[in-house]
């Protein structure tokens, strides 16, 4: 299961995302050509705390759910891949849908860093062409799922 | 043209057993022809944010019998729309859509089938190998009064797994249960089995 500080998430089994996005893997990072950029970069997943994860994944997988898989679905079909595809994007929705991040005062501040971390990521997201972005996006997933493996346990 | 109309599939359901999901509809029988099967499916995220999008199913895309082992499809816990044409030849019906979706937390959870058997004074188990989703809750005690139980975690079934070293004379019991993460789910215990080891105490 994971815990993303109090927010936990049964029901899905990390090795099963990995193995989706494996399957994608070369043929989605083949496409990406901004090799100098990176939009998952340290400043955004470094130094989590446990609190802040829970913000910053639902905002993450929001992200990834409604902006970057549904606008690179063209591609995805385009290579064939709709398969692993379904399996990521269906095990995302999964998580996404059992994360509550508390809404409580105290954290207000807890949730704001995590709110500028993920400003830093769709900053960079934005500050690229929308075809490069998405490829880009989608090529990091496995940035994503390394942290998010932090946040797992057997 | 006998297949001028080509009725579609009907009554489409889904028979999950220990995560082992089999679609199934009755099939279109048309004399003397061989009517084959196409199924499809798609995930939450498909029909929420694509409901356009359905992708052929992994071993159905045709099928002869009406029967479709979506197992392979079925990768996430999330709901699932499944939906069967029939064809043929150039001809296809029209699509049948599983009334309800389908989410393979409501899989039915068999008890394990289990071994316990002694080796020497070692008391051992092997459960069925289920595949790399199940795990096994197995239960053992010495059947005396006030006896503790002790519970043992087994990642993988199909291959022995010692429990204890018995003591001669005392009969030990055993049962097992089924566990998956995926869906957070288990199955009821199974049928206790009990064995003793004969013999004087154990040498010093």
């Amino acid at each position: 299961e994971f815990r993303f500080g109090s927010c936990r998430v049964e029901g899905v089994v990390l090795p099963e995302l990995w193995e989706a996005f494996q399957a994608m893997k070369h043929t989605v990072q083949a496409q990406d050509n901004v090799t100098s950029v990176r939009l998952l970069k340290q400043e955004v997943l470094q130094n989590v705390s446990d609190t802040e994860s829970c913000y910053l994944i639902h905002a993450l997988l929001k992200f990834y759910l409604n902006t970057v898989f549904k606008n690179y679905h063209k591609k995805i079909v385009e290579f064939k891949i709709l398969k692993s595809f379904s399996t990521l994007a269906n095990n995302f929705l999964a998580i996404m849908s059992k994360l509550q991040p508390s809404q409580e005062n105290e954290t207000f501040s807890i949730s704001e860093s995590a709110h500028r971390r993920f400003l830093l990521f769709r900053g960079a997201f934005k500050q690229l062409d929308i075809e490069a972005a998405l490829t880009k996006a989608f090529g990091e997933v496995d940035i994503l799922l390394t942290w998010m493996e932090k946040f797992y346990q057997l | 043209d006998t297949a001028a109309f080509l009725p579609a599939p009907q009554n489409l359901s889904v028979h999950s057993t220990n995560m082992k999901h089999l679609l199934t509809w009755s099939p279109v029988i048309l004399p003397g022809e061989t009517v084959y099967y196409f199924v499809e499916y798609q995930g939450e995220y498909e029909s929420l944010y694509m409901s356009h999008i359905w992708i052929p199913s992994s071993w159905c895309s045709p099928t002869e019998g009406p029967e479709c082992d979506v197992t392979d499809d079925i990768t996430a816990t999330v709901p699932y729309n499944l939906r069967v044409s029939a064809t043929l030849g150039s001809q296809s019906s029209a699509w049948s859509t599983l009334k309800h979706p389908f989410n393979r937390n409501s899989t039915i959870l068999t008890p394990p089938r289990m071994e316990v058997t002694k080796d020497g004074f070692h008391l051992v188990i092997e459960v069925e190998d289920l595949g790399p989703q199940f795990e096994f809750l197995v239960a053992y005690w010495r059947r005396e009064p006030g006896a503790k139980e002790h519970i043992k975690e087994v990642r993988s079934g199909g291959s022995p797994v010692l429990l204890e070293t018995m003591q001669p004379g005392v009969t030990y019991c055993v049962r097992a249960q089924t566990r998956v993460k995926a869906i957070r789910r288990y199955s009821a215990f199974s049928q206790v089995e009990c064995v003793e080891v004969q013999g004087e105490s154990l040498p010093l």
